[in-house]
């Protein structure tokens, strides 16, 4: 049976990891993850920003887990061509995510599915409650708000041709609460496409409670304390004690 | 001699040539039928779509070197559309002929009458049938990543020797003589995809 899946989620700048607490670089961690084999996918995002951005380095990183860490690997961070496309595949990446460069030009999902396939496709969204109800879409990091609701978005994406959307809740992210629960729902609920929930776990319970109460296909975390294998297979064995299929 | 991993500009080499150096084997790129000829083994990647995998093949002029790589009884692995290209025939995007060397036809998986989603993508458990070969010391029902909309339907049942289900059965471990194919990615299935891409490399001609 298709297994439900636990993916980390790695931020870099200048291809030195990151952990991004409401999405500012909070402190620095050496990297060592090969050893992670209870992981089911991982997905490496790059934040580096500047006028010049040299991305060598992430691409050395993104070349580096695909050598070594025999999982789905997922890679983004500013893309907004097929030449981007290009180059983070051939640094090994099975897949690719695009986040602000499709919220500019949304025909960008398109060409990359058409060329590469929708199961090359990640549509990352990113997403603030807002005030009087109801959640915006954020473009660039966070910082600015488009027209756009989460849903609405995420319908449209599909549609031209995204694979998989990854849903990260703004406000949850770093604060090891718990996921958005009506945000991650409600995406779930409007595409059939497997969508990827981020921002917020803090502990196992929090991902029990995501596959119980939504159709998400995996949980992401950036949690770095959640990046060791024993408690990734510790997640594993409490989804499975509450009847969540996971692969063990 | 080395291992042959086919670049046919399709699919992504890294893992799978990652995967044999971790394993301590001899691993290559080969592009061309010059390249293929001292290898010892080949492998045949391959993500997207069925008509642009031969047709990436033909106009590197690899198919009859394929063909002759396996009748001199050296083994072949196909790696998901790699393995739907080892079939006669595809279904997707029109009808295309495909290298014929294990006989059967590919079609879209039958997931909408399911209610499940195309394409099938995740970890997913893994029936075998008979014993040994590629799947050598991996435990029955071990999850391997998988990511297709198409499948194989050989046309001998007796080739077949792992199924999954994803709202019906589907076929996706087959071998016939020196001809492997796995429809999951083993260089992204980690301790058992490791297990049988090493097993691989010590199949005897």
């Amino acid at each position: 049976m298709l297994s439900k899946r636990l993916i980390t989620v790695l931020t870099f700048n200048q291809g030195v990891l990151f952990r991004t607490k409401l999405f500012h670089p909070d402190y620095r961690y050496t990297l060592n993850f090969v050893d992670a084999w209870s992981v089911d996918e991982i997905v490496v995002l790059d934040i580096t920003r500047g006028a010049q951005v040299d991305r060598k380095a992430f691409f050395d990183v993104v070349e580096r887990f695909a050598r070594r860490c025999f999982v789905p690997l997922a890679a983004g961070g500013g893309i907004r061509s097929l030449d981007d496309v290009k180059r983070f595949l051939d640094s090994g990446a099975d897949k690719i995510v695009v986040n602000s460069g499709a919220l500019e030009r949304p025909a960008l999902i398109t060409e990359i599915a058409e060329n590469y396939g929708s199961q090359c496709v990640i549509l990352s969204i990113d997403a603030k409650k807002e005030m009087g109800g109801g959640y915006r879409v954020f473009k660039q990091a966070g910082a600015e708000p488009t027209e756009h609701d989460p849903v609405g978005w995420a319908r449209q994406g599909v549609e031209r041709g995204a694979g998989e959307i990854l849903i990260t809740a703004m406000d949850r992210d770093g604060w090891l609460q718990g996921y958005d629960i009506e945000l991650c729902g409600q995406v779930a609920d409007a595409v059939n496409v497997p969508v990827l929930a981020l921002g917020g776990a803090g502990s196992w319970s929090h991902m029990t409670e995501l596959f119980e109460r939504t159709k998400a296909s995996a949980a992401c975390t950036q949690n770095i304390y959640h990046f060791t294998e024993a408690s990734i297979r510790t997640a594993k064995k409490v989804l499975a004690e509450n009847a969540v299929q996971v692969r063990i | 001699m080395a291992i042959g991993v086919i670049d046919y500009g399709l699919g992504n080499l890294t893992s799978v040539v990652g995967a044999f150096e971790k394993l301590e084997h001899q691993v290559r790129l080969v592009a061309n039928s010059d390249a293929m000829r001292d290898c010892s083994r080949l492998v045949l990647p391959g993500v997207g779509a069925f008509g642009k995998g031969m047709a990436n093949l033909a106009e590197r002029g690899l198919i009859e070197p394929i063909r002759a790589f396996v009748k001199s009884g050296r083994p072949l692995l196909g790696i998901c559309l790699g393995m739907q290209l080892l079939a006669s025939r595809s279904f997707e995007f029109g009808e295309h002929a495909g290298l014929g060397l294990i006989p059967g036809d590919v079609r879209k998986l039958d997931a909408a009458s399911h209610g499940l989603r195309i394409p099938h993508v995740g970890w997913n458990t893994v029936s075998l049938r008979g014993q040994g070969g590629l799947m050598a010391g991996v435990s029955d029902k071990s999850y391997f990543y998988h990511v297709h909309s198409y499948a194989m339907h050989p046309a001998d049942p007796g080739v077949i020797r792992g199924t999954c289900v994803y709202g019906e059965e589907f076929v996706t471990v087959v071998c016939r003589d020196n001809v492997w194919g796995t429809q999951f990615h083993p260089e992204k299935s980690q301790l058992p995809g490791l297990k049988i891409l090493g097993n691989f490399a010590e199949l005897d001609d």
